[in-house]
């Protein structure tokens, strides 16, 4: 019932049946600091107009799709054209205007900072 | 028949679209994306007179990659640098980090003066022009 049942499968493209690409999460690393939350993900392979982040009611979905340009008889083939897709749940204080992405060895890095009401604040205690 | 293994096939994947929904397979997990030959995957197709290899590198610069050619020997190495920011919590981190190797016998000698390499996207391409005497010959009858 799952990618193994290629072997039993017609795949051949059929009018009211399309080819779906198979969807993988992306391994991440998550940090966070009292400015923002850090996100990185590998999306080897994935240009940058292939990605797109999305952030709505509290959650936080990425998604990439890659493209292999290849020629030639396969020999061996390890990976393929694929989706990434990942969808996280992130607190609701994230300021969405100013999250910001950066994709850099087909890594994604996403900057997702904390609205001025979420951030810690040290309160002064005056002696009376 | 054919009509009504169409209809099984669309319940199939049907339900493949309703897994892969709800869950987060990542690489390895599932089976159709077991590691084969660890790290990092890669993809061999063979052009007639070039070997084209592609890795799977996200993460990896330029700098931090080797890639060594002997007669028919290719060897791709490199370390995998933790990224990690300062002065931040960790909440998960399932990027790992490590060196690697991988060596590949080609199956056929190739012109190491030729080879191009080229990194973007997190994957590496490699394009290997074979030997003089290892390329296809057209033959001509007399």
């Amino acid at each position: 019932m799952n990618k193994d049942m290629e072997v039993t499968k017609r795949s051949e493209n059929m009018v009211e049946k399309q080819q779906d690409l198979a969807t993988v999460a992306p391994v991440v690393d998550i940090y966070e600091n009292d400015e923002e939350i850090l996100l990185h993900a590998d999306m080897p392979g994935v240009t940058k107009d292939k990605i797109s982040v999305n952030v709505d009611n509290g959650k936080l979905e990425i998604s990439g799709v890659r493209n292999l340009q290849t020629k030639g008889a396969e020999s061996w083939q390890e990976f393929d054209d694929i989706e990434y897709r990942r969808v996280f749940s992130v607190p609701q204080t994230i300021d969405v205007a100013k999250v910001n992405a950066e994709l850099k060895d087909g890594t994604l890095k996403l900057h997702l900072p904390k609205a001025e009401v979420a951030k810690p604040r040290t309160i002064e205690i005056r002696t009376a | 028949m054919w009509t009504r293994m169409n209809e099984i096939d669309r319940m199939f994947s049907a339900m493949d679209l309703l897994r892969s929904i709800n869950s987060d397979s990542s690489y390895g997990e599932s089976s159709g994306w077991r590691v084969v030959g660890g790290f990092p995957k890669t993809n061999m197709y063979d052009n007639g007179d070039s070997f084209h290899v592609i890795a799977e590198v996200p993460g990896v610069s330029k700098e931090n990659l080797n890639i060594r050619i002997q007669g028919n020997y290719l060897e791709l190495s490199g370390t995998r640098k933790s990224d990690a920011p300062e002065g931040y919590k960790t909440h998960r981190v399932e990027r790992n980090q490590s060196t690697f190797t991988r060596s590949f016998t080609l199956a056929a000698d190739v012109d190491a003066d030729k080879i191009q390499a080229v990194l973007k996207d997190g994957l590496l391409t490699l394009v290997l022009p074979k030997a003089e005497s290892a390329k296809p010959k057209q033959i001509t009858i007399n």
